[in-house]
């Protein structure tokens, strides 16, 4: 909503408040200030009237003009197709400075002396009005000769943009903007003068007849004028072009000004778009098939709060037309339009958030601005149609108020700013206040609502804060752990090396698709993606941190390491949190102490630092069953039989895709991450002793089942074995050496020789037995 | 002998200090030689020789010992030096990874408000239409209700807007007096410079009996979250009232930047808006069948908190797992 300060000044008056200060109140009162200009013409351009116009002797589109500017006559060149004589002009006098740095001095064109300028808006630094120069006309007050033009009001003005609420349809309007600021600054609105408007004898009853069936949901109202034509007068086209509006027609114009002005929807049809009867014109109220009201005449002539149809436009052919003001609740007509939509236009947007209701505050407007500037013939008196409306009243205690926004304000104070802000105050006991509510305030109904509109003009930073005081609550629960064990993994991940990745939840479904991993189902999926390369919910952290990584790469990164904690989503669109990590190129950063050339990762480092994240796991073979994985390079992880997620190695066509060198991956679930604190267990005061066992083991056996066989049997003694060594050789042929070592200690004394080899004879004979292996 | 005194004191080595000593002092040694000798001088000789020999040999011992020092000394220095390294070649290299400024932003808004004891809680992405808006007093028609922006499942349900519909659910699991938080990803279906189709919120609820909370105390609330999170700020409220989904207050904070002398980030206004409040409305207390309350509630976003505090121009900049911006906050 764009307001100007002289525009505002003649619904209130503002005259000693300056620019800076109207912001200021816009914005404390929640009127949020967009943008703030200061128009102003510069100094020493004057009002002058063109006596005489000939044309220049040498130049085809030049005039010579003599022009009165009050103190004398000057004779001016001036090149505008529009100008002429009797006509009064602004004349840039010697000496002034014009807004794009031109100064102005007397010339010769052609052989003739010039000595000023006639300018145009544009060259004034104003919008742009019409072709060639701006012809001045008595809309902007008495055109004294010789008078500044920085001196008047209208082109010395400060503009204001607004950006409003969707619930303050109230203030789409000059009037409503005034209405508020009236209670911010407690000076009333101004009276309007009663208009001394002649009418015609004739009444509008014999011209012209409103029918309607039941009881409808819209208020109209009519009158009816002889048409007239006039041009626009330079302020109002002033202020159309400073709210940046378009008119097709003059009479357009002056509807949208007076609408813009007061808040009312106003529009003009032609007398020719209604049939008649009984020499009557009829306008007939219906609903349509999408359940619109409409104004029926030879033809639809318009939605109501929606749109009019051009067959109804006022035509050269027409001698009357005919002006409605016409109002309908906006959530009835938000409600339809949620319902039945139907093309609509700039006035949906005003009618939406709720148009100004007072029709004949809205129709006298107008009817005076067509008065005034069009001399227009009225016809007598009106024609109506009302709505029923309930009137909101609310009771409300003043404790209740206080409590609400937490300090003591007082009821003369709440009356006050309430009856400024156009809302009733009936006689209520003390400690209490009886509200109505004004039907241009719609979205008020509650007593919330009132406090809200006394908290905004008291002003939010003149209520002192208090401390709240509280009962104590045990507050511990799923969602704050989650958050303490999200924020302890995220910072062991960054701890060993790996860098966090935020990436939206949404992935490509052919993607998905392409590496088989698990896709929404199709009916479940989303309606209206933003792109085609988000067009599903992920259901993996993988593919992002594959991408990433490419990209890292692309950039010239060596080395990139990323995790991310997130949601996923199942083909039943249930979703849950995994936790995944990616490390691509050099296993270490480039240096002296690795000559410049770091190995690449590799599986073994790979798992060393997943570990060194989450603690211990083991792996076991597995095939995964998404196309990402290394075939020979993959693993299942588990913590206490438990598979918590898995590890692998990138598939070398994918890397290639991704133009990766080698990488590695890891997805786990996130729940199964431990999060509880680690309990002491008792441990040996006794020197522990180590044996090594080397066995001899076809290539094919996996270690993971000869682990299986030892776990089985091994006495208490053996605290833990791993595998130390491999060796393979000619001579071994599809046989290999594993030699293992096992660490042995007792809780109850210093083991002997024979109590270990007492143990590792069990395993011996075991592997024996199971796997069929013995010693090398 | 003096002879001997000049060898030991031209002599470069610990090894030849060692020759010297076993020619001086050894079995065959000169000194050996000398004392063998001196048996065969007269006897009133003897005497006088043996001082001269043990004086000879005390001198020798002390000088041999003495450049013994001085030779092991230089020779551990000598070691040394050649152990020595370019120490500028090894400049720190972190090989830390870091985790991402939203992350730790969100983390530690929430740590200020688990430490007022509020609780944490946190709902389902997807959502329905009665959590996501209804309930929250936006009915199907309201204009403030722009389709366009939600990212809607072809079942009707959708990705949650905000992170209200926690708050909805939260108040219809448990009765009064509530404080909570609720963060999370949100979803809104724009995307250019100011805009990504998911990022992260904060909404914040407090409810109690009527008259045991207000507008006062929710503002002493926020004003010591904004000095926590932004240090010595001017913390200002500017009113903007406007059913659930649109906060009753935008709250400003004085520019960190410019310190409200006006500058680019701050548009030259010298404020940054960095949050919303707002009284919750009573359509939504009925939404959750709650009767004489009062609540409070505020909301803000986590990207636009990080980009402020860590100076980060460009908010897509945040979702693209760039390591050249990550690695700047390890
Ligand atoms: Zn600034």
């Amino acid at each position: 909503m764009i307001i100007t300060k002289s525009w505002l000044n003649e619904w209130i008056d503002i005259k000693g408040k300056s620019g800076a200060e109207l912001c200021k109140t816009f914005n404390s009162i929640g009127l949020e200030v967009d943008r703030h200009e200061v128009y102003s013409v510069p100094k020493k351009i004057v009002i002058g009237k063109v006596l005489e116009c000939e044309e220049h002797p040498d130049a085809d589109k030049l005039n010579v003009c003599k022009v009165d500017i009050g103190t004398s006559v000057r004779q001016i060149v001036c090149g505008a197709s529009n100008v002429r004589a009797d006509i009064y002009v602004a004349v840039a006098t010697i000496g002034a400075v014009m807004p794009g740095g031109l100064k102005i001095k007397p010339v010769e064109l052609r052989g003739i002396e010039s000595v000023g300028m006639i300018c145009s808006s544009t060259e004034l630094g104003l919008p742009k009005l019409e072709d060639g120069i701006m012809v001045l006309d008595e809309s902007i007050g008495s055109l004294k000769l010789g008078s500044e033009l920085s001196q008047n009001p209208y082109f010395n003005d400060d503009l204001i943009e607004l950006e409003l609420t969707a619930n303050r349809g109230d203030c789409l309007s000059i009037n409503g903007v005034a209405r508020d600021l009236s209670a911010a600054f407690d000076i009333e609105i101004k009276e309007r003068p009663k208009a001394q408007i002649e009418e015609k004898q004739v009444g509008i009853g014999r011209i012209l007849h409103l029918n309607h069936s039941k009881n409808a949901d819209v208020d109209l109202m009519y009158k009816a004028l002889k048409k007239s034509d006039f041009t626009l007068p330079l302020l109002l086209r002033l202020r159309l072009s400073m709210v940046e509006e378009v008119c097709q027609s003059a009479i357009d114009a002056l509807l949208f000004y007076a609408t813009y002005s007061s808040g009312v929807i106003l529009r003009a049809y032609g007398y020719s778009a209604f049939p008649i009867e009984q020499e009557k014109a009829q306008i007939t109220l219906a609903q349509d098939e999408d359940d619109y009201a409409v104004v029926q005449g030879l033809e639809k002539a318009s939605t109501v709060g929606i749109v009019q149809y051009d067959s109804s436009r006022v035509t050269d052919e027409d001698e009357i037309m005919i002006i409605e003001a016409s109002y309908i609740q906006p959530d009835v007509i938000s409600r339809k339009m949620a319902e039945k939509k139907i093309e609509n236009g700039p006035l949906f947007y005003r009618t939406s958030r709720g148009s100004e209701p007072d029709l004949d505050f809205g129709l006298e407007y107008c009817q005076e601005l067509f008065n005034t500037y069009a001399q227009t013939e009225i016809y007598g008196g009106t024609l109506e149609l009302r709505s029923s409306y309930e009137e909101k009243v609310l009771h409300m205690s003043i404790k209740d108020i206080n409590n609400i926004i937490g300090m003591d304000v007082d009821k003369t104070y709440i009356t006050q700013l309430l009856k400024n802000l156009g809302f009733g105050v009936l006689k209520s006991q003390t400690g209490q206040i009886v509200i109505s509510v004004p039907q241009f305030r719609h979205d008020v109904s509650h007593d919330q609502d009132i406090v809200e509109e006394i908290v905004r003009l008291i002003g939010i930073d003149n209520i002192p804060s208090q401390a709240y005081s509280f009962t104590e609550k045990v507050h511990k629960n799923d969602a704050s752990v989650f958050f303490a064990k999200r924020k302890h993994y995220r910072q062991r991940a960054a701890d060993c090396g790996f860098f966090e990745s935020v990436q939206f939840v949404f992935n490509e479904r052919a993607v998905l698709q392409e590496f088989d991993f698990p896709l929404v189902e199709e009916k479940l999926d989303l309606l209206n993606p933003i792109a085609g390369t988000l067009d599903t919910l992920r259901s993996t952290l993988l593919l992002g941190l594959v991408e990433a990584s490419s990209a890292n790469t692309k950039v010239g990164r060596k080395q990139v390491k990323l995790f991310e904690v997130g949601s996923v989503f199942d083909a039943q669109r249930n979703e849950s949190i995994k936790m995944a990590f990616s490390f691509s190129g050099a296993d270490s950063v480039e240096g002296v102490r690795n000559n410049g050339k770091p190995n690449a990762i590799g599986f073994e480092k790979f798992v060393q630092i997943i570990s060194n994240v989450i603690g211990d796991f083991e792996l076991r073979e597995v095939e995964l069953s998404h196309g990402l994985a290394h075939p020979y390079q993959s693993a299942e992880m588990l913590v206490k039989g438990e598979v918590i997620g898995s590890l692998f190695k990138l598939h070398p066509s994918v890397a290639k895709k991704y133009d990766l060198e080698s990488t590695y991956l890891c997805e786990l679930d996130f729940d199964t991450l431990k999060f509880t604190l680690d309990v002491f267990s008792s441990f040996s005061k006794f020197q522990a002793s180590y044996r090594d066992l080397s066995v001899v083991i076809p290539k094919s056996l996996k270690y993971a089942d000869l682990k299986d066989v030892i776990t089985q049997v091994q006495s208490a003694e053996v605290i833990r074995f791993y595998p130390v060594d491999t060796y393979e050789s000619e001579e071994l042929g599809d046989n290999m050496s594993l030699t293992l070592r096992f660490m042995l200690q007792s809780e109850e004394k210093t083991l002997e020789e024979e109590d270990i080899t007492s143990s590792m004879d069990t395993i011996l004979s075991a592997l024996n037995k199971e796997l069929g292996i013995a010693l090398r | 002998m003096t002879e001997w005194i000049e060898k030991i004191d031209s002599c470069d080595s610990t090894a030849a200090i060692e020759e010297i000593r076993i020619a001086v002092f050894g079995k065959k040694g000169v000194l050996a030689k000398a004392f063998a000798e001196m048996k065969s001088a007269p006897n009133e000789e003897k005497a006088k020789i043996a001082k001269e020999l043990n004086e000879m040999k005390a001198k020798l011992n002390s000088a041999l010992n003495e450049k013994k020092v001085i030779l092991e000394t230089q020779a551990l220095k000598e070691a040394m030096k050649a152990e020595g390294i370019d120490v500028s070649l090894f400049s720190p290299l972190c090989e830390r990874g870091a985790t991402h400024p939203v992350m730790d932003t969100m983390d530690r808004v929430i740590e200020y408000f688990t430490n007022l004891n509020f609780s944490v809680e946190t709902g389902p992405m997807v959502e329905d239409d009665f959590h996501n808006f209804e309930a929250l007093n936006l009915p199907k028609y309201h204009p403030a209700r722009d389709m366009q922006d939600t990212f809607y499942f072809k079942d009707e349900t959708l990705l949650r807007t905000h992170t209200s519909p926690v708050q909805i659910r939260t108040m219809m699991n448990t009765q009064p007096p509530i404080r909570m938080i609720a963060p999370g990803s949100v979803f809104r279906r724009d995307f250019d410079i100011t805009h990504t189709p998911m990022f992260h919120q904060i909404e914040g609820l407090l409810v109690d009996d009527k008259g045991k909370v207000s507008f006062a105390n929710l503002k002493c609330i926020l004003e010591g979250f904004l000095h926590y999170m932004f240090g010595d700020v001017e913390v200002r409220f500017r009113p903007s009232f406007f059913p659930f989904t649109e906060p009753s207050a935008e709250v400003d904070i004085s520019c960190i930047f410019c310190k409200g002398d006006g500058c680019r980030v701050c548009s030259k206004t010298g404020w940054l808006e960095v949050l919303g409040c707002r009284i919750v409305d009573p359509n939504v207390f009925k939404a959750v069948g709650y009767k004489e309350v009062s609540g409070y509630a505020f909301g803000l976003g986590i990207e636009r908190f990080a980009m402020l505090i860590h100076q980060i121009p460009d908010l897509r900049s945040l979702f693209e797992g760039d390591v050249r911006l990550l690695e700047q906050f390890r």
